[in-house]
């Protein structure tokens, strides 16, 4: 997943989704509010998206509130989403919405597990629970929030949920012990082991591997494999059983004839009354005597 | 009152009063000398829940009070995680959206909502006009059953015991339209991508009608019987007023930012379905305080039963799904006959659709504020990333700052006043 993904972008509109004012002139407006802050600025589905620098978000965010024109008076939300393959694979994703303007707009950064973001405390005070909750869900750290505690975790929990290397299933489990009448954490013990089914048609969705694919691509010289490899000249006077054409062209290709129905009579089947007369008395199976 | 904190915190003072000798030092357990004529008052903290009957759910305060007057709140939450972002995204799109309903439980299809938009969106799906009436239809419904019981329990939180009987009543009728709409009381499980799952009876829109011409005077009986009353007004006048820079600043909306006086609301000003075609009003309140939002939301109702009428005037007959099969399922009709309709069925239940690479944000006017979905797909059939907004964190954070000064008894109030459901607020 990588940003070429928003190349391929739905291009349809749906019509019955929330209607606001236009975004036109929002980006240039933008871009000279904030200046060289600006990374990228992209424009999709009728959403504007504005990717800045992470040291320069609270001088961007002061600035599309308070600059006319633009005026986003709300923070509405902060959203982490986790990118493991990239080198800052965090990205903390602010929502604002113009009350006035009736507008929304996205301003992103990027960060590591080292790096913190500036805290946006100061401009907004909700800022406060919703840095809380990217910290405890991401581990990312707000620089400035006075009180970056664990919000929706619980009380001395490890490790960061929300990140794509953390498992569903967790690392503990709690239940009530009976013994020493209290609630006891447990390591998480799985009667079956965890599966994730994906329900993607292999030949539509990712490049599986199974058994026999690499036949279709030819090998590497010397691989223990009857198909010529790529580069390799195959000796001519070697006829292996992939190179000669499978084809049923006169009848002793076929199989037929009367070897065959030798061997078709005696695999006929019994009657069933025969059947049932020979496994009386038989051992029960898979028991030894 | 005088504030006893900057007073040295340690003296012997010299008392004879309460049997205590003359020039004695009275200490007591934990070694402070106690002054039995002035007695000494400082600061003490109590647990508010988590289990309590007025937090509404799963709500855990730590307050600081100086004798009867709150100082300091901490609110605790997160004692009702589940992990729901965590989860979807190891669902397929449809397997997300049972999840929704159990997010707010009291208002249930409106969460469905906002994730069905969010999905339509980055498609590009349009879907049939009566999917859009039954939505609008339904959330309205919603609304109504949602502020049914809020009123109730705010009115009894703060004394009063019949209104929320009254009230109750009224839902239950709610719900039982929800079952037969969807065939469950509560996690209804009723909007999908393209539309929504059954139609309605013609025999439900009739009783719909039929309940709302008949059984609202219940819910004015309710009102009238607290909205003038003594007691109510000094529980909530003047409680918790929040004024319209500090609504903004907080992440106010819904009836928290109206009750502030600032008229904002998502089905007027970003109308979605067909609520531009919907004529109604939006109360907005002039005092902001805990009896304005209270009545913003007695006006809600009487608002969204308005179009609720208009709904059930103007929807036109038709599908309520989607024609692209890709993503609606079949008929349980067709599947029997046609081969075609089995295996998208088969595909739609497995696998499930694709929805292109993008990400969107979309929020609706839920009854508590603006429920949003920040939806981060990379073109399988399962999203990358689901951020949901709740509307009651931000109203929640802001409590420290609307309770500050005010009584321990108030807190309820301001509480309820909020409106809070802990499965939104935990997710």
């Amino acid at each position: 997943m990588s940003d070429e993904w928003f190349a391929l972008m739905a291009v349809k509109f749906a019509s019955h989704v929330p209607k606001m004012a236009s975004d036109e002139g929002v980006v240039a407006a933008a871009k000279k509010a904030i200046g060289d802050a600006l990374v990228e600025a992209r424009e999709l589905v009728g959403e504007v998206t504005l990717m800045v620098r992470r040291e320069t978000i609270v001088d961007v965010c002061r600035a599309l509130r308070d600059t006319a024109g633009l005026e986003y008076q709300q923070l509405m939300e902060i959203a982490g989403v986790d990118y493991p393959e990239r080198p800052e694979r965090f990205e903390v994703v602010y929502h604002l919405l113009s009350l006035t303007k009736n507008r929304r707009i996205r301003v992103k950064v990027s960060t590591d597990e080292a790096t913190s973001v500036p805290s946006l405390t100061g401009l907004w005070p909700v800022a406060g629970w919703l840095e809380r909750e990217v910290y405890d869900m991401y581990g990312v750290t707000f620089a400035g929030n006075p009180d970056l505690r664990r919000i929706l975790t619980d009380y001395g929990f490890e490790g960061y949920p929300q990140r794509k290397d953390f498992p569903l299933t967790g690392h503990v489990e709690l239940r009530y012990s009976e013994a020493e009448k209290r609630v006891v954490y447990e390591p998480v013990s799985l009667p079956q082991d965890f599966r994730s089914f994906d329900f993607l048609m292999p030949w539509e969705g990712p490049e599986y591997l199974l058994p026999g694919d690499e036949k279709a691509h030819g090998e590497a010289p010397g691989a223990p494999s009857p198909l010529p490899a790529t580069g390799a000249v195959a000796s001519k006077d070697v006829k292996t059983s992939a190179q000669t054409a499978k084809t049923t062209e006169k009848p002793s290709d076929t199989g037929a004839g009367a070897p065959a129905d030798k061997t078709a009579g005696k695999q006929a089947r019994k009657p069933r009354s025969k059947k049932a007369e020979s496994e009386v008395g038989k051992k029960p199976r898979g028991k030894k005597a | 009152m005088t504030d006893t904190r900057t007073r040295p915190k340690s003296r012997t003072i010299q008392v004879s009063v309460g049997g205590i000798g003359e020039g004695e030092d009275f200490r007591d357990e934990l070694g402070h000398v106690r002054d039995a004529g002035d007695e000494q008052i400082s600061n003490y903290t109590i647990n508010f829940g988590p289990q309590h009957p007025a937090a509404h759910g799963v709500l855990r305060l730590i307050m600081e009070l100086d004798g009867e007057i709150v100082e300091r709140v901490d609110p605790h939450i997160g004692l009702l995680h589940r992990g729901t972002e965590k989860l979807i995204e190891y669902k397929t799109y449809a397997q997300a959206l049972p999840y929704f309903d159990r997010l707010d439980y009291c208002s249930p299809m409106c969460m469905e909502h906002s994730f069905v938009l969010a999905i339509e969106k980055l498609m590009g799906l349009e879907i049939p006009l009566r999917a859009q009436y039954i939505r609008v239809l339904m959330a309205e419904l919603t609304r109504i059953s949602n502020h049914l019981l809020n009123l109730g329990s705010h009115i009894m939180d703060v004394g009063a015991m019949t209104p929320n009987l009254w009230l109750f009543e009224m839902r239950e009728d709610t719900l039982q339209f929800y079952e037969r709409a969807s065939g469950a009381r509560m996690h209804a499980n009723y909007f999908r991508a393209g539309g929504v799952r059954y139609d309605l009876t013609e025999k439900m829109l009739v009783d719909l009608q039929d309940w709302l011409d008949n059984r609202f005077q219940l819910f004015e009986d309710s009102i009238a019987l607290v909205a003038d009353n003594r007691i109510f007004k000094q529980r909530n006048v003047d409680i918790a007023i929040v004024h319209k820079g500090d609504a903004v600043a907080w992440g106010f909306s819904g009836p928290m930012i109206r009750a502030a006086g600032i008229p904002w609301d998502i089905r007027r000003s970003q109308p979605y379905e067909v609520y531009d075609r919907m004529d109604f009003e939006i109360p907005v309140g002039t005092n902001s305080d805990c009896y304005d939002r209270f009545m913003v939301r007695v006006e809600e109702v009487r608002q969204s039963a308005k179009i609720m009428r208009q709904c059930l005037a103007q929807m036109p007959k038709g599908p309520v799904g989607s024609d692209d099969q890709k993503v609606f399922p079949p008929s349980r009709n067709e599947m029997k006959t046609s081969m075609e309709a089995m295996i998208h069925h088969f595909k739609l239940y497995t696998e499930g659709y694709h929805v292109p690479a993008g990400e969107v944000y979309v929020a609706t006017e839920s009854p508590k504020g603006e429920f949003g979905v920040y939806l981060v797909a990379d073109g399988t059939n399962r999203p990358y990333r689901c951020k949901i907004r709740p509307t009651m964190m931000s109203h929640l954070q802001a409590m420290d700052m609307m309770l500050k000064g005010h009584m321990l008894a108030d807190t309820t109030a301001v509480l309820s006043a909020i409106d809070p459901v802990f499965g939104e607020v935990d997710r």
